[in-house]
Protein backbone atom coordinates (compact mmCIF):
# COMPACT_ATOMS: atom_id res chain seq x y z
CA UNK A 1 0.00 0.00 0.00
CA UNK A 2 2.81 2.52 0.61
CA UNK A 3 4.14 1.44 -1.98
CA UNK A 4 1.17 2.74 -4.34
CA UNK A 5 0.71 5.83 -2.32
CA UNK A 6 4.22 6.77 -2.93
CA UNK A 7 3.68 5.41 -6.67
CA UNK A 8 0.78 7.70 -7.16
CA UNK A 9 1.10 10.67 -4.64
CA UNK A 10 0.53 13.52 -7.26
CA UNK A 11 -2.73 11.91 -8.06
CA UNK A 12 -3.77 10.88 -4.12
CA UNK A 13 -2.83 14.69 -3.08
CA UNK A 14 -5.07 16.15 -6.09
CA UNK A 15 -8.04 13.59 -4.99
CA UNK A 16 -7.52 14.94 -1.42
CA UNK A 17 -7.63 18.77 -3.27
CA UNK A 18 -10.85 18.23 -4.82
CA UNK A 19 -12.83 16.22 -2.04
CA UNK A 20 -11.90 19.65 -0.03
CA UNK A 21 -12.90 21.56 -2.37
CA UNK A 22 -16.15 19.90 -2.86
CA UNK A 23 -16.80 18.97 0.74
CA UNK A 24 -15.90 23.42 1.53
CA UNK A 25 -18.90 23.60 -0.93
CA UNK A 26 -21.12 20.93 0.10
CA UNK A 27 -22.32 23.13 3.22
CA UNK A 28 -23.53 26.62 2.06
CA UNK A 29 -24.74 24.40 -0.99
CA UNK A 30 -27.97 24.96 -2.05
CA UNK A 31 -28.65 22.22 -5.02
CA UNK A 32 -29.64 18.54 -5.29
CA UNK A 33 -29.05 16.30 -2.74
CA UNK A 34 -28.45 12.65 -3.24
CA UNK A 35 -31.54 10.74 -1.69
CA UNK A 36 -30.80 8.72 1.20
CA UNK A 37 -31.87 5.78 -0.66
CA UNK A 38 -29.58 6.36 -3.36
CA UNK A 39 -26.55 6.83 -1.43
CA UNK A 40 -27.31 3.44 0.34
CA UNK A 41 -26.94 1.98 -2.85
CA UNK A 42 -23.63 3.75 -3.86
CA UNK A 43 -22.42 2.93 -0.07
CA UNK A 44 -23.54 -0.91 -1.04
CA UNK A 45 -21.48 -0.68 -4.39
CA UNK A 46 -18.98 1.17 -3.14
CA UNK A 47 -18.64 -2.00 -0.20
CA UNK A 48 -18.39 -4.46 -3.13
CA UNK A 49 -15.68 -2.63 -5.00
CA UNK A 50 -14.29 -2.90 -2.12
CA UNK A 51 -14.29 -6.47 -1.73
CA UNK A 52 -13.46 -7.13 -4.81
CA UNK A 53 -10.32 -5.12 -4.74
CA UNK A 54 -9.62 -7.20 -0.84
CA UNK A 55 -10.32 -10.22 -2.79
CA UNK A 56 -8.71 -9.79 -5.28
CA UNK A 57 -10.87 -11.10 -7.66
CA UNK A 58 -10.43 -8.99 -10.80
CA UNK A 59 -7.06 -10.00 -12.56
CA UNK A 60 -4.11 -7.65 -14.49
CA UNK A 61 -5.19 -4.21 -15.37
CA UNK A 62 -8.82 -3.76 -14.38
CA UNK A 63 -7.92 -4.89 -10.98
CA UNK A 64 -4.83 -2.32 -10.85
CA UNK A 65 -7.61 0.47 -11.90
CA UNK A 66 -9.53 -0.44 -9.12
CA UNK A 67 -7.43 -0.26 -6.42
CA UNK A 68 -6.29 3.02 -7.89
CA UNK A 69 -9.97 4.23 -8.30
CA UNK A 70 -10.48 3.24 -4.43
CA UNK A 71 -7.81 4.90 -3.28
CA UNK A 72 -8.80 8.38 -5.06
CA UNK A 73 -12.50 8.09 -3.57
CA UNK A 74 -10.97 7.32 0.08
CA UNK A 75 -8.55 10.59 -0.50
CA UNK A 76 -11.45 12.10 -1.72
CA UNK A 77 -13.76 11.42 1.38
CA UNK A 78 -10.84 12.62 3.32
CA UNK A 79 -11.20 15.66 1.78
CA UNK A 80 -14.36 16.34 1.66
CA UNK A 81 -14.63 15.53 5.26
CA UNK A 82 -12.30 17.79 6.27
CA UNK A 83 -13.41 20.50 3.69
CA UNK A 84 -17.10 20.39 5.18
CA UNK A 85 -15.63 20.09 8.71
CA UNK A 86 -13.64 23.56 8.05
CA UNK A 87 -16.26 25.47 6.29
CA UNK A 88 -18.80 24.37 9.18
CA UNK A 89 -16.12 26.02 11.55
CA UNK A 90 -15.49 28.85 9.58
CA UNK A 91 -19.70 29.74 9.23
CA UNK A 92 -20.56 28.93 12.63
CA UNK A 93 -18.12 31.07 14.30
CA UNK A 94 -19.20 34.22 13.40
CA UNK A 95 -22.43 33.29 14.94
CA UNK A 96 -21.73 31.70 17.93
CA UNK A 97 -19.71 35.00 19.13
CA UNK A 98 -22.46 36.97 18.28
CA UNK B 1 -21.90 13.84 12.85
CA UNK B 2 -25.73 14.96 11.98
CA UNK B 3 -24.32 17.82 9.80
CA UNK B 4 -21.64 15.35 8.19
CA UNK B 5 -24.45 13.39 6.47
CA UNK B 6 -26.35 16.28 5.41
CA UNK B 7 -23.30 17.45 3.97
CA UNK B 8 -21.95 13.97 2.63
CA UNK B 9 -25.25 14.33 0.88
CA UNK B 10 -24.01 17.24 -1.67
CA UNK B 11 -20.85 15.99 -2.34
CA UNK B 12 -21.60 13.83 -5.46
CA UNK B 13 -20.57 16.73 -7.69
CA UNK B 14 -16.80 15.81 -6.89
CA UNK B 15 -16.97 12.69 -8.19
CA UNK B 16 -17.07 13.33 -11.74
CA UNK B 17 -13.70 15.32 -11.71
CA UNK B 18 -12.86 12.82 -9.43
CA UNK B 19 -13.72 10.46 -12.15
CA UNK B 20 -11.72 12.12 -14.68
CA UNK B 21 -8.93 12.28 -12.35
CA UNK B 22 -8.93 8.47 -12.10
CA UNK B 23 -9.05 7.96 -15.53
CA UNK B 24 -6.11 9.94 -16.05
CA UNK B 25 -3.96 8.50 -13.68
CA UNK B 26 -4.78 5.05 -15.29
CA UNK B 27 -4.22 5.85 -18.77
CA UNK B 28 -0.90 7.35 -17.84
CA UNK B 29 0.34 5.38 -14.75
CA UNK B 30 -0.51 1.81 -15.77
CA UNK B 31 2.74 1.48 -17.80
CA UNK B 32 5.36 2.94 -15.75
CA UNK B 33 3.81 0.79 -12.89
CA UNK B 34 4.04 -2.18 -14.85
CA UNK B 35 7.50 -0.91 -15.98
CA UNK B 36 8.48 -0.40 -12.10
CA UNK B 37 7.39 -3.53 -10.96
CA UNK B 38 8.69 -6.01 -13.87
CA UNK B 39 12.42 -3.90 -13.14
CA UNK B 40 11.75 -4.92 -9.16
CA UNK B 41 11.10 -8.22 -9.86
CA UNK B 42 14.31 -8.61 -11.59
CA UNK B 43 16.15 -7.15 -9.08
CA UNK B 44 14.66 -9.72 -6.57
CA UNK B 45 15.95 -12.62 -8.45
CA UNK B 46 19.10 -11.31 -9.23
CA UNK B 47 20.39 -13.59 -6.87
CA UNK B 48 18.35 -16.57 -7.61
CA UNK B 49 20.13 -19.21 -10.08
CA UNK B 50 17.06 -20.06 -12.48
CA UNK B 51 16.78 -20.48 -16.59
CA UNK B 52 14.44 -18.93 -19.24
CA UNK B 53 13.27 -16.58 -16.48
CA UNK B 54 10.16 -14.66 -18.26
CA UNK B 55 8.80 -11.56 -15.93
CA UNK B 56 5.31 -9.99 -17.82
CA UNK B 57 3.27 -7.72 -15.37
CA UNK B 58 -0.09 -6.56 -16.34
CA UNK B 59 -1.13 -4.26 -13.98
CA UNK B 60 -0.07 -5.41 -10.39
CA UNK B 61 -0.11 -8.81 -11.39
CA UNK B 62 3.10 -10.86 -11.89
CA UNK B 63 3.37 -13.58 -14.39
CA UNK B 64 6.68 -15.12 -13.54
CA UNK B 65 8.05 -18.28 -15.83
CA UNK B 66 11.34 -19.91 -15.02
CA UNK B 67 13.23 -23.13 -14.92
CA UNK B 68 14.83 -23.85 -11.46
CA UNK B 69 17.12 -25.98 -10.28
CA UNK B 70 15.53 -27.13 -7.18
CA UNK B 71 12.56 -27.50 -5.77
CA UNK B 72 13.91 -24.97 -2.56
CA UNK B 73 14.81 -22.49 -5.39
CA UNK B 74 11.83 -22.59 -7.16
CA UNK B 75 9.68 -21.83 -4.05
CA UNK B 76 11.88 -19.29 -2.70
CA UNK B 77 12.30 -17.45 -6.23
CA UNK B 78 8.22 -17.16 -6.13
CA UNK B 79 8.47 -15.75 -2.48
CA UNK B 80 10.90 -13.25 -3.66
CA UNK B 81 8.40 -12.33 -6.55
CA UNK B 82 5.77 -12.18 -4.25
CA UNK B 83 7.70 -10.23 -1.42
CA UNK B 84 8.53 -7.15 -3.75
CA UNK B 85 6.10 -4.17 -2.92
CA UNK B 86 3.12 -3.12 -4.92
CA UNK B 87 3.42 -6.68 -6.37
CA UNK B 88 -0.57 -8.13 -5.58
CA UNK B 89 -0.63 -11.08 -7.24
CA UNK B 90 2.32 -14.09 -9.09
CA UNK B 91 1.13 -16.19 -11.62
CA UNK B 92 3.47 -19.22 -10.82
CA UNK B 93 4.39 -20.53 -14.00
CA UNK B 94 7.64 -21.89 -12.71
CA UNK B 95 8.89 -25.44 -12.91
CA UNK B 96 11.52 -27.78 -12.41
CA UNK B 97 14.83 -27.87 -14.87
CA UNK B 98 14.16 -31.64 -15.89
CA UNK B 99 16.21 -34.59 -14.53
CA UNK B 100 18.78 -36.36 -16.73
CA UNK B 101 19.39 -40.08 -16.17
CA UNK B 102 21.90 -40.63 -17.02
CA UNK B 103 23.64 -37.22 -16.74
CA UNK B 104 25.37 -36.88 -20.18
CA UNK B 105 27.76 -34.57 -21.63
CA UNK B 106 29.97 -34.68 -24.67
CA UNK B 107 32.31 -32.35 -26.32
CA UNK B 108 33.14 -33.69 -29.93
CA UNK B 109 35.57 -32.17 -32.11
CA UNK B 110 35.58 -31.89 -36.21
CA UNK B 111 38.03 -30.10 -38.16
CA UNK B 112 36.43 -27.01 -37.92
CA UNK B 113 34.74 -26.73 -33.95
CA UNK B 114 34.07 -28.50 -30.84
CA UNK B 115 30.47 -29.30 -30.08
CA UNK B 116 29.49 -28.99 -26.17
CA UNK B 117 26.49 -31.33 -26.26
CA UNK B 118 24.25 -33.26 -23.43
CA UNK B 119 23.25 -31.58 -20.09
CA UNK B 120 24.84 -28.61 -17.59
CA UNK B 121 23.81 -28.67 -14.01
CA UNK B 122 23.69 -25.00 -13.91
CA UNK B 123 24.06 -22.22 -16.65
CA UNK B 124 26.93 -20.89 -14.43
CA UNK B 125 29.15 -24.07 -14.91
CA UNK B 126 27.42 -24.05 -18.43
CA UNK B 127 29.23 -20.83 -19.18
CA UNK B 128 32.60 -21.71 -17.33
CA UNK B 129 32.47 -24.79 -20.16
CA UNK B 130 32.04 -22.88 -23.18
CA UNK B 131 34.83 -20.76 -21.68
CA UNK B 132 37.17 -22.62 -20.98
CA UNK B 133 36.69 -24.35 -24.56
CA UNK B 134 37.48 -20.96 -26.29
CA UNK B 135 40.44 -20.90 -23.81
CA UNK B 136 41.72 -24.31 -24.24
CA UNK B 137 40.90 -24.58 -28.25
CA UNK B 138 41.93 -20.73 -29.30
CA UNK B 139 40.68 -19.67 -32.62
CA UNK B 140 38.76 -23.35 -33.16
CA UNK B 141 34.67 -22.41 -33.45
CA UNK B 142 32.93 -23.69 -29.87
CA UNK B 143 29.34 -24.90 -31.14
CA UNK B 144 27.16 -24.82 -27.61
CA UNK B 145 24.74 -27.40 -27.83
CA UNK B 146 24.07 -27.90 -23.58
CA UNK B 147 20.64 -28.30 -22.16
CA UNK B 148 20.17 -27.56 -18.75
CA UNK B 149 19.85 -30.34 -16.67
CA UNK B 150 19.33 -31.88 -13.40
CA UNK B 151 20.90 -34.79 -11.46
CA UNK B 152 24.44 -34.39 -12.29
CA UNK B 153 27.06 -36.33 -10.52
CA UNK B 154 28.90 -34.63 -7.40
CA UNK B 155 32.33 -32.64 -9.24
CA UNK B 156 30.88 -32.56 -12.65
CA UNK B 157 32.36 -28.85 -13.20
CA UNK B 158 36.37 -29.99 -12.58
CA UNK B 159 35.54 -33.45 -14.47
CA UNK B 160 34.13 -31.79 -17.75
CA UNK B 161 36.93 -28.44 -17.44
CA UNK B 162 39.58 -31.52 -17.15
CA UNK B 163 37.83 -33.11 -20.41
CA UNK B 164 37.78 -30.01 -22.48
CA UNK B 165 41.64 -29.77 -21.76
CA UNK B 166 41.90 -33.02 -23.50
CA UNK B 167 39.92 -32.23 -26.61
CA UNK B 168 42.48 -29.82 -27.04
CA UNK B 169 44.66 -32.20 -28.02
CA UNK B 170 42.33 -34.07 -30.36
CA UNK B 171 42.79 -33.83 -33.76
CA UNK B 172 39.15 -35.31 -33.86
CA UNK B 173 36.75 -37.54 -31.67
CA UNK B 174 34.47 -37.11 -28.82
CA UNK B 175 34.73 -37.13 -25.33
CA UNK B 176 31.60 -38.66 -23.29
CA UNK B 177 30.84 -38.15 -19.47
CA UNK B 178 27.88 -40.42 -18.74
CA UNK B 179 26.81 -40.27 -14.82
CA UNK B 180 30.46 -41.07 -13.76
CA UNK B 181 31.69 -42.53 -16.58
CA UNK B 182 33.98 -41.08 -19.31
CA UNK B 183 34.58 -42.52 -22.17
CA UNK B 184 36.83 -40.94 -25.12
CA UNK B 185 36.90 -41.74 -28.92
CA UNK B 186 38.89 -40.27 -31.86
CA UNK B 187 42.30 -39.64 -33.09
CA UNK B 188 45.05 -37.28 -31.13
CA UNK B 189 46.26 -34.33 -32.68
CA UNK B 190 50.53 -35.42 -32.21
CA UNK B 191 52.52 -38.22 -31.53
CA UNK B 192 52.65 -38.67 -27.89
CA UNK B 193 48.83 -37.18 -27.54
CA UNK B 194 47.65 -40.45 -26.74
CA UNK B 195 50.33 -40.89 -24.27
CA UNK B 196 49.02 -36.76 -23.05
CA UNK B 197 45.49 -37.38 -22.71
CA UNK B 198 46.17 -41.14 -20.53
CA UNK B 199 48.17 -38.79 -17.74
CA UNK B 200 45.45 -35.68 -17.92
CA UNK B 201 42.52 -38.10 -16.73
CA UNK B 202 45.04 -39.21 -13.72
CA UNK B 203 43.06 -36.45 -12.61
CA UNK B 204 40.05 -36.99 -12.90
CA UNK B 205 38.07 -35.48 -9.50
CA UNK B 206 37.45 -38.54 -7.04
CA UNK B 207 34.26 -40.98 -8.06
CA UNK B 208 34.82 -40.42 -11.71
CA UNK B 209 36.00 -43.26 -13.96
CA UNK B 210 37.40 -43.87 -17.69
CA UNK B 211 34.83 -45.93 -19.39
CA UNK B 212 36.84 -46.49 -22.24
CA UNK B 213 39.42 -44.95 -24.06
CA UNK B 214 39.84 -45.47 -27.83
CA UNK B 215 41.97 -42.68 -28.53
CA UNK B 216 44.24 -43.51 -31.60
CA UNK B 217 47.58 -41.60 -32.32
CA UNK B 218 49.08 -40.72 -35.47
CA UNK B 219 51.04 -43.58 -36.72
CA UNK B 220 54.67 -43.18 -36.09
CA UNK B 221 57.06 -42.96 -38.52
CA UNK B 222 60.67 -43.30 -39.01
CA UNK B 223 62.15 -43.16 -42.46
CA UNK B 224 65.23 -43.76 -43.83
CA UNK B 225 66.44 -43.15 -47.50
CA UNK B 226 69.55 -43.86 -48.80
CA UNK B 227 70.19 -41.82 -52.14
CA UNK B 228 72.82 -42.90 -54.16
CA UNK B 229 73.26 -40.22 -56.68
CA UNK B 230 73.70 -37.19 -54.11
CA UNK B 231 75.50 -40.42 -51.84
CA UNK B 232 73.58 -39.54 -48.63
CA UNK B 233 71.48 -41.34 -46.09
CA UNK B 234 68.32 -39.38 -44.82
CA UNK B 235 66.83 -39.80 -41.72
CA UNK B 236 63.25 -38.36 -41.42
CA UNK B 237 60.29 -38.70 -38.68
CA UNK B 238 60.43 -39.83 -35.24
CA UNK B 239 62.46 -41.69 -32.33
CA UNK B 240 61.73 -42.24 -29.38
CA UNK B 241 64.20 -40.26 -27.11
CA UNK B 242 67.94 -38.46 -27.25
CA UNK B 243 69.49 -41.73 -26.68
CA UNK B 244 67.94 -43.61 -29.46
CA UNK B 245 68.75 -40.87 -31.62
CA UNK B 246 71.90 -41.09 -30.73
CA UNK B 247 72.55 -44.56 -31.27
CA UNK B 248 70.19 -44.93 -34.30
CA UNK B 249 72.69 -41.74 -35.80
CA UNK B 250 75.94 -43.53 -34.62
CA UNK B 251 74.83 -47.12 -36.30
CA UNK B 252 73.82 -45.51 -39.63
CA UNK B 253 78.02 -44.09 -39.70
CA UNK B 254 79.19 -47.04 -39.28
CA UNK B 255 76.63 -48.82 -41.53
CA UNK B 256 76.80 -46.31 -44.34
CA UNK B 257 80.16 -46.05 -44.78
CA UNK B 258 80.42 -44.26 -47.84
CA UNK B 259 77.10 -41.87 -47.21
CA UNK B 260 76.53 -38.62 -45.57
CA UNK B 261 74.17 -39.04 -42.97
CA UNK B 262 71.22 -36.16 -42.94
CA UNK B 263 69.60 -36.48 -39.56
CA UNK B 264 66.21 -35.44 -39.77
CA UNK B 265 64.70 -36.92 -36.57
CA UNK B 266 62.90 -35.92 -33.97
CA UNK B 267 62.24 -37.30 -30.48
CA UNK B 268 58.54 -37.56 -29.21
CA UNK B 269 56.89 -40.60 -27.08
CA UNK B 270 54.41 -42.96 -28.70
CA UNK B 271 57.15 -45.81 -30.48
CA UNK B 272 55.93 -49.05 -30.34
CA UNK B 273 57.62 -51.26 -27.77
CA UNK B 274 61.23 -52.77 -29.63
CA UNK B 275 61.66 -50.20 -31.41
CA UNK B 276 64.81 -49.51 -31.59
CA UNK B 277 65.45 -53.58 -31.65
CA UNK B 278 63.82 -53.34 -35.03
CA UNK B 279 65.25 -50.16 -36.85
CA UNK B 280 68.70 -51.34 -36.10
CA UNK B 281 68.62 -54.28 -38.02
CA UNK B 282 66.11 -52.84 -40.84
CA UNK B 283 68.89 -49.93 -41.04
CA UNK B 284 71.81 -52.76 -41.43
CA UNK B 285 69.46 -54.14 -44.12
CA UNK B 286 69.02 -50.91 -46.46
CA UNK B 287 73.20 -50.24 -45.80
CA UNK B 288 73.52 -53.68 -47.97
CA UNK B 289 71.14 -52.07 -51.03
CA UNK B 290 72.74 -49.84 -53.82
CA UNK B 291 69.39 -47.45 -53.60
CA UNK B 292 66.84 -48.20 -51.01
CA UNK B 293 63.94 -46.83 -48.36
CA UNK B 294 63.37 -47.41 -45.41
CA UNK B 295 59.52 -46.94 -43.54
CA UNK B 296 58.50 -47.44 -40.18
CA UNK B 297 54.99 -46.90 -39.57
CA UNK B 298 53.70 -47.65 -35.81
CA UNK B 299 55.01 -51.81 -35.73
CA UNK B 300 54.87 -52.39 -39.37
CA UNK B 301 58.11 -51.99 -41.42
CA UNK B 302 58.62 -51.52 -45.75
CA UNK B 303 61.91 -52.20 -46.83
CA UNK B 304 62.26 -51.49 -50.45
CA UNK B 305 65.26 -51.06 -52.65
CA UNK B 306 67.89 -53.02 -55.11
CA UNK B 307 70.07 -55.34 -53.80
CA UNK B 308 73.69 -55.72 -55.36
CA UNK B 309 73.42 -59.57 -56.38
CA UNK B 310 70.95 -62.34 -55.83
CA UNK B 311 72.28 -63.77 -52.76
CA UNK B 312 72.47 -60.56 -50.69
CA UNK B 313 68.62 -59.91 -51.99
CA UNK B 314 67.92 -63.64 -50.32
CA UNK B 315 69.88 -62.85 -47.32
CA UNK B 316 67.96 -59.90 -46.61
CA UNK B 317 64.49 -61.23 -47.19
CA UNK B 318 65.26 -64.18 -45.02
CA UNK B 319 67.33 -62.37 -42.20
CA UNK B 320 65.35 -58.71 -41.17
CA UNK B 321 62.46 -60.48 -39.60
CA UNK B 322 64.49 -63.29 -37.50
CA UNK B 323 65.55 -60.94 -34.91
CA UNK B 324 62.40 -58.93 -35.25
CA UNK B 325 60.61 -58.07 -31.44
CA UNK B 326 57.45 -59.20 -30.92
CA UNK B 327 54.35 -58.49 -32.89
CA UNK B 328 56.33 -56.42 -35.65
CA UNK B 329 55.64 -56.99 -38.99
CA UNK B 330 58.19 -57.02 -41.47
CA UNK B 331 57.69 -56.56 -45.68
CA UNK B 332 60.65 -56.86 -47.98
CA UNK B 333 60.54 -55.31 -51.45
CA UNK B 334 63.36 -56.71 -53.15
CA UNK B 335 64.85 -56.65 -55.92
CA UNK B 336 68.16 -56.91 -57.56
CA UNK B 337 70.22 -53.92 -58.85
CA UNK B 338 70.98 -54.78 -62.84
CA UNK B 339 74.55 -55.97 -63.37
CA UNK B 340 77.23 -53.58 -63.76
CA UNK B 341 79.28 -54.05 -66.71
CA UNK B 342 82.81 -56.39 -66.69
CA UNK B 343 85.67 -54.40 -65.94
CA UNK B 344 89.70 -55.80 -66.62
CA UNK B 345 91.88 -56.35 -63.94
CA UNK B 346 93.79 -53.25 -63.44
CA UNK B 347 89.99 -51.38 -62.83
CA UNK B 348 88.92 -53.85 -60.65
CA UNK B 349 92.00 -53.37 -58.43
CA UNK B 350 90.90 -49.54 -58.81
CA UNK B 351 87.84 -50.12 -57.53
CA UNK B 352 88.52 -52.25 -54.40
CA UNK B 353 91.38 -49.92 -53.10
CA UNK B 354 88.24 -47.37 -53.53
CA UNK B 355 86.06 -48.76 -51.78
CA UNK B 356 88.31 -49.75 -48.92
CA UNK B 357 89.88 -45.89 -48.97
CA UNK B 358 86.33 -45.05 -47.62
CA UNK B 359 85.72 -48.00 -45.31
CA UNK B 360 87.43 -50.67 -43.20
CA UNK B 361 85.97 -53.96 -42.79
CA UNK B 362 85.00 -54.13 -39.14
CA UNK B 363 85.65 -57.08 -36.88
CA UNK B 364 84.60 -57.57 -33.14
CA UNK B 365 87.77 -56.37 -31.14
CA UNK B 366 90.00 -59.58 -30.56
CA UNK B 367 88.43 -61.43 -32.76
CA UNK B 368 88.07 -62.59 -36.54
CA UNK B 369 84.17 -62.18 -36.47
CA UNK B 370 83.33 -60.09 -38.83
CA UNK B 371 80.69 -56.88 -37.46
CA UNK B 372 77.36 -57.12 -38.91
CA UNK B 373 77.84 -53.51 -39.66
CA UNK B 374 80.15 -53.94 -42.17
CA UNK B 375 77.71 -55.89 -44.67
CA UNK B 376 77.04 -52.94 -46.45
CA UNK B 377 80.95 -52.20 -47.69
CA UNK B 378 81.20 -56.51 -47.98
CA UNK B 379 78.26 -56.24 -50.42
CA UNK B 380 79.90 -53.64 -52.68
CA UNK B 381 83.31 -55.52 -52.65
CA UNK B 382 81.68 -58.83 -53.68
CA UNK B 383 79.64 -56.72 -56.59
CA UNK B 384 82.91 -55.71 -57.75
CA UNK B 385 84.60 -59.17 -57.61
CA UNK B 386 81.53 -60.37 -59.65
CA UNK B 387 82.67 -57.53 -62.51
CA UNK B 388 85.80 -58.96 -63.26
CA UNK B 389 85.09 -62.96 -62.69
CA UNK B 390 88.73 -63.57 -64.54
CA UNK B 391 90.83 -61.71 -61.86
CA UNK B 392 92.59 -63.86 -58.87
CA UNK B 393 92.60 -62.01 -55.46
CA UNK B 394 94.44 -61.74 -52.71
CA UNK B 395 92.82 -60.93 -49.50
CA UNK B 396 95.30 -59.57 -46.98
CA UNK B 397 95.07 -59.55 -43.73
CA UNK B 398 96.78 -56.79 -41.24
CA UNK B 399 96.88 -55.38 -37.83
CA UNK B 400 98.52 -53.07 -35.74
CA UNK B 401 101.21 -53.54 -33.85
CA UNK B 402 100.07 -53.70 -30.40
CA UNK B 403 100.33 -57.20 -28.46
CA UNK B 404 102.48 -60.05 -29.45
CA UNK B 405 103.05 -60.68 -33.00
CA UNK B 406 102.32 -64.71 -33.26
CA UNK B 407 99.29 -63.14 -32.13
CA UNK B 408 98.72 -60.69 -34.96
CA UNK B 409 100.19 -62.25 -37.42
CA UNK B 410 97.05 -65.63 -36.45
CA UNK B 411 94.93 -62.64 -35.73
CA UNK B 412 95.58 -61.59 -39.71
CA UNK B 413 95.18 -65.17 -40.58
CA UNK B 414 91.66 -65.53 -39.52
CA UNK B 415 90.52 -62.15 -40.30
CA UNK B 416 91.34 -62.87 -44.29
CA UNK B 417 90.03 -66.00 -43.82
CA UNK B 418 86.80 -64.93 -42.27
CA UNK B 419 86.53 -62.37 -45.58
CA UNK B 420 87.16 -65.11 -47.80
CA UNK B 421 84.69 -67.41 -46.39
CA UNK B 422 81.89 -64.15 -46.37
CA UNK B 423 82.46 -64.16 -50.48
CA UNK B 424 82.65 -67.86 -50.82
CA UNK B 425 79.42 -68.08 -49.27
CA UNK B 426 78.10 -65.51 -51.33
CA UNK B 427 78.28 -67.71 -54.62
CA UNK B 428 82.20 -66.58 -55.33
CA UNK B 429 84.22 -68.89 -56.57
CA UNK B 430 86.99 -70.16 -53.65
CA UNK B 431 89.72 -70.51 -56.26
CA UNK B 432 89.85 -67.15 -57.19
CA UNK B 433 91.09 -66.09 -53.48
CA UNK B 434 93.66 -66.66 -51.43
CA UNK B 435 93.28 -65.48 -47.89
CA UNK B 436 96.96 -64.18 -46.30
CA UNK B 437 97.81 -62.93 -42.92
CA UNK B 438 100.94 -60.10 -42.40
CA UNK B 439 100.73 -59.67 -38.69
CA UNK B 440 102.00 -56.17 -38.03
CA UNK B 441 103.96 -56.08 -40.74
CA UNK B 442 102.82 -54.29 -43.09
CA UNK B 443 102.18 -50.90 -41.53
CA UNK B 444 100.47 -47.62 -43.58
CA UNK B 445 100.68 -45.29 -40.90
CA UNK B 446 102.26 -45.38 -37.37
CA UNK B 447 101.55 -47.15 -34.45
CA UNK B 448 101.92 -44.64 -32.41
CA UNK B 449 98.73 -43.21 -32.54
CA UNK B 450 95.62 -44.47 -32.33
CA UNK B 451 94.47 -42.86 -35.43
CA UNK B 452 97.51 -44.55 -36.82
CA UNK B 453 96.25 -47.93 -35.18
CA UNK B 454 92.97 -48.14 -36.56
CA UNK B 455 94.49 -47.51 -40.47
CA UNK B 456 96.82 -50.31 -39.85
CA UNK B 457 94.17 -52.22 -39.23
CA UNK B 458 92.97 -53.35 -42.25
CA UNK B 459 91.69 -56.00 -45.35
CA UNK B 460 93.51 -55.35 -48.60
CA UNK B 461 92.24 -56.86 -51.64
CA UNK B 462 94.65 -57.03 -53.88
CA UNK B 463 94.27 -58.41 -57.74
CA UNK B 464 96.98 -60.94 -59.15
Amino acid sequence: MSYLAMFHWGWLLGALLLGFVAGWISVVQRGRSVSKVTARWLALLVAALLAAALARVIPGRPGYWLDLGLMLFALYLVGCTIGSWLRHWAVSRPTSAA
Amino acid sequence: MHGLFRWSSKWWPGTIPLAILWGIAAWSNTVPLETDLAARSTTALKDTVLDKTQITVDGRDVNFAADAFSEDGRRNAVAAVEAVPGVRLVNDETRLVPEAKPFVWSAERDVVRVTLGGSAPLPASKSKLVEAAHAALGNVEVADQMNLSRGAPPRFDAAALLLIEQIAKLKDGKITISDNKVSLSGMARELGGREAIATGLKNLPEGFSVAADDIKAPPYVFQAYKDPVAVTLTLTGYVPDDKVHAALVASAGRKFFNEKVVDNLKASVGAAGGFAAAVGPALGALSRLSTGTLVVSDRELKLSGDAFYDAAAVQIRAGLGKDFPQGWQFKADISVKPAAAPVDATVCQQLFSDLLGRGNIRFLPGQAAIDPDSAGLLDRLIETALRCPSANIEIAGHTDADGEDGFNQALSEKRAQAVMDYLVKAGLPADRFTAVGYGSTQPIASNETDEGKAHNRRIEFVVR
